[in-house]
């Protein structure tokens, strides 16, 4: 028999889709390998223990690669047209920013790991002028 | 009461036969169909959970204009059919902007770019469901 209930039973299920619904996006977690870098880079030049050393530059490029992983996200899943209204640079600053990290994998050079740390920073800048840690910060973390 | 239940049988046979007419449509599921809503990214319009009825009769008489609620294959997996709104129509180029009502929340046109207009057949015209939300979908 025909139901109200067998009448209103939807035949297929369709998508008001976004892949991250809750997207957590924080430059901190690419300032945080690019961190890892500097430090490991310091702790090699200041080590005469061949194996240390090997692992260091095994460890650094990972992390680097880390980095380079964490600002591609951050410039494709966060930044929107929209913001790249208001923030023209946004496209020359990922762009340098993951130069730098690739740098920084390449080589054992303090000076590029700092850098790299300061080109971090400038996407920070970016990602709170367009209210980032409002949007995608859970709250209640210590300050 | 005799004078009353004339035009109270007739809406009732209106009601009946529309329902009737819907019913054999739904049954059909070519012209109208209901579809059940995943994910937020329409909110607050429509909500995980929502049942629209969706027509296909509008856009073969005319295309798609922004503002509508449509049904669109996800460009970047055909198999799920994402529902969302048009942002905007390019004539030229026969294309769609589609956009999520909850901008923050959503993966749209922004990621995946405009879609062939050809290929949104279905529109979103009335929630069935739930009882408390029944009404035009706008």
């Amino acid at each position: 028999m025909l139901t109200l209930r067998s009448l209103l039973r939807p035949t297929r299920r369709v998508y008001a889709h976004c892949d991250i619904p809750c997207g957590i996006y924080d430059p901190e977690q690419a300032r945080i390998e690019a961190e890892s870098c500097l430090r490991i880079i310091e702790k090699h030049d200041a080590s005469d223990d061949k194996l240390f050393r090997a692992r260091c530059i095994h460890v650094k490029e990972e992390r680097a690669e880390l980095v380079k992983h964490h600002l591609d996200v951050l410039w494709h899943d966060y930044f929107k047209p929209e913001h790249l209204e208001k923030h023209p640079g946004i496209h020359e600053t990922f762009w340098k920013a993951t130069k730098q990290a690739s740098k920084v994998k390449q080589t054992m050079d303090v000076a590029a790991a700092k850098e790299l740390l300061l080109m971090i920073d400038s996407v920070d800048e970016m990602w709170k002028a367009t209210g980032g840690p409002e949007k995608t910060r859970v709250s209640g973390r210590p300050a | 009461m005799t004078a009353e239940r004339g035009p109270r049988r007739a809406l009732f046979l209106a009601l009946g036969s529309l329902a009737a007419v819907t019913a054999a449509a739904v049954a059909a599921g070519r012209w109208l169909d209901i579809v059940a809503v995943s994910g937020r990214s329409m909110a607050p319009t429509l909500l995980a959970g929502d049942r629209l009825l969706v027509e296909a009769f509008s856009y073969r008489r005319r295309p798609p204009r922004a503002g509508e609620i449509i049904l669109a294959a996800d460009p970047r997996r055909p198999s799920r059919e994402l529902v969302k709104r048009i942002g905007g129509v390019d004539p030229s180029s026969g294309s769609a902007e589609l956009v999520g009502d909850a901008p923050d929340a959503s993966t749209d046109s922004r990621s995946f770019g405009p879609v062939d207009l050809v290929d949104v057949r279905w529109r979103a015209a009335f929630r069935v469901w739930p009882p408390g939300r029944v009404g035009l979908v706008r």
